[in-house]
């Protein structure tokens, strides 16, 4: 029999977890270690598999293969024990349209099998925490998007679980409903010290996570503390528009790198940190472009890159 | 402990059934279009049976059906909690899935008892139930029969991912398990065919209970067809196996991993 080593500090670990869907892998091998309090980020496209991801991590489907420990309790057998630790905010709502906010909440409350009078001290908390005091009695049918968003976050906290899973929180928002989910989802891990786990394909979103994996195709391709990332990738990014890309493409490589293509765009990464030689780059390329600027990397450019440096490590290979 | 969960699905479907007037409206109004229209039509048709007249053996019959069609569509709501997304609360709560399936066919029984209740009420204010009531089995017809039409319901919504097949199923189940059921006739007068479907129907022994606690001992062509321990036995061997059987589907993985796939799936469709 294999020994299991079961390191208490970390919230969710998984082990070469897979799922797979008749020839389709939707996740491939996983390996995660997050340590409890972490704010983990798993970002990538739509489809890479981040909610089968969540799903396996929350016992609502079985991993193919691989093993994967959550508060310490194995998924596969330990369902129950690791449902009572997590909260999980599914991408599409879970809220009972035709229930008011405060009964929507007492509802998900005794499910998870708290006492009456603790549900509605925390109902009172979460409703005041997230703006929605006003509302209580309100069916959720007559709430704005970004409120009854705000509402299926507090649904999933109720119970105070050690781990949340928000599955694309901000998806479907707009601007500035996703800042006060945002708002809300930092308030509750400075007054719950919860681990969260977090996907979204707002990469740019993601930026204030203590580390992010980015996920394609159920594989993991990059993982890191963002800011790391953003640096490791260069101080600037140049963008280059104009006729004839190819040719030009082919006269500046060997002086800036490899060329990112994005679009009609052509992407270069200067890590040079004089902007001198950027101003001086410019009146060199003159009127041979349409356009050129440059500016600060972000967590987007992580991810399109990550398909040049595997490129480029081949070719180099 | 179970308890609050499952009583947190009961409260829900209690809460829903007072606050869907009209939900609680038809409920009160079907029965009585039977027994008031159908019944007097039939009876002006017939003639009267020895004593008892036609309206009057109807009378079990629409108390049946007011379970029948309380405790399936509360049964069926079950679907629509798939479909809306609240079954993900229910799916990520810390019990075993089959648990869901206990507290719902008990909710679609108590909101079954409580409009069999209210049509009680209606059916005493209109003169209907006059003499030799015998109490004791009106209470266990109730129970029982709530039982076997949620049971039959859940079974249903265990296999229906959709509310599209809604309405197919109010056609290809709730009207036949009612017409071929006693409700309307008595069983033993049926063709050998009919006769046949409606003894192995377990509504049939529900409404037999009723006739047993309504309609009294006296012998007429409009009695019960089988003994009370008979009708007893069936209602609650019929409902011990739909659970178990409803059980076994939402727990198995085949059974909530399309479930939770079809949950999540509709973002992208």
């Amino acid at each position: 029999m294999r020994r299991d080593i079961v390191d208490t500090s970390l919230a969710i670990q998984a082990e070469g977890l897979t799922k797979r869907y008749g020839n389709t892998l939707a996740v491939d091998g996983l390996n995660l270690d997050i340590p409890t309090g972490q704010f983990f980020g798993l970002l990538g496209p739509n489809g890479s598999g981040k909610t089968s991801t969540i799903h396996m991590l929350s016992t609502l489907i079985r991993p193919s293969q691989g093993t994967a420990r959550v508060a310490g309790h194995d998924v596969k057998h330990a369902g129950l024990q690791v449902r009572a630790a997590i909260g999980v905010v599914f991408q599409e709502s879970a809220l009972d349209r035709t229930l008011s906010v405060a009964e929507n909440l007492r509802f998900a409350g005794l499910l998870h099998n708290l006492p009456i009078a603790q549900i509605n001290e925390r109902s009172s908390e979460l409703l005041e925490l997230f703006g929605l005091k006003e509302k209580r009695h309100q069916p959720v049918s007559e709430l704005s998007g970004g409120q009854r968003r705000a509402l299926d976050i507090a649904r999933g906290v109720i119970h105070r679980p050690q781990i949340l899973f928000l599955d694309e929180p901000t998806i479907g928002l707009d601007v500035p409903n996703r800042r006060n989910i945002w708002r809300f989802i930092e308030r509750l891990r400075t007054e719950l010290n919860v681990t969260v786990f977090l996907t979204t394909h707002y990469l740019e979103e993601a930026v204030d996570c203590d580390k992010v994996a980015f996920i394609k195709q159920g594989r993991i391709v990059k993982i890191g503390p963002p800011h790391d990332l953003i640096d490791s990738l260069g101080a600037y990014i140049i963008e280059i528009e104009g006729e004839n890309l190819s040719a030009l493409i082919a006269s500046l490589s060997p002086r800036l790198g490899p060329c990112f293509m994005d679009g009609d765009k052509a992407c270069f990464r200067f890590t040079g940190k004089d902007i001198a030689s950027l101003v001086m780059l410019q009146a060199e390329l003159g009127d041979k472009v349409t356009g050129m600027r440059w500016r600060r990397p972000n967590l987007n450019d992580v991810f399109l890159w990550v398909n040049e440096t595997e490129l480029w490590q081949t070719r180099k290979t | 402990m179970i308890l609050r969960p499952v009583y947190a699905v009961i409260e829900r479907e209690v809460l829903k059934l007072f606050r869907q007037r009209t939900r609680l409206l038809s409920a009160m109004v079907r029965p009585l279009i039977w027994l008031l229209v159908i019944g007097a039509g039939f009876d002006a048709m017939l003639g009267r049976s020895g004593n008892l007249s036609y309206q009057y053996f109807l009378v079990p019959g629409v108390l049946g059906m007011s379970m029948l069609f309380g405790a399936m569509l509360a049964a069926l709501s079950t679907v629509y909690d798939k479909e809306s997304g609240v079954m993900r609360m229910l799916v990520i709560a810390p019990f075993e899935h089959y648990w869901i399936v206990i507290a719902k066919t008990l909710s679609a029984a108590l909101a079954a008892a409580i409009q069999a209740l209210l049509v009680l009420v209606l059916l005493f204010l209109l003169g209907y139930l006059k003499n030799g009531v015998v109490l004791p089995l009106l209470i266990a017809g109730i129970v029982t029969t709530s039982l076997v039409c949620a049971s039959m319901g859940m079974l249903i919504a265990a296999w229906t991912r959709t509310l599209d097949n809604f309405a197919v199923m109010m056609n290809l189940v709730i009207f036949p398990v009612f017409f071929l059921s006693g409700s309307l006739y008595p069983v033993q007068h049926l063709p050998s065919v009919l006769r046949f479907v409606a003894t192995i129907n377990p509504y049939t022994y529900g409404v037999d209970l009723l006739k047993h606690a309504i309609l009294g001992i006296e012998a007429t062509s409009f009695n019960a067809d089988f003994s009370v321990p008979v009708n007893i036995a069936v209602l609650l061997g019929f409902t011990l196996l739909a659970t178990v059987i409803a059980c076994l589907r939402f727990s198995r993985d085949t059974a909530y991993e399309p479930l939770i796939h079809l949950l999540a799936r509709k973002r992208s469709d």
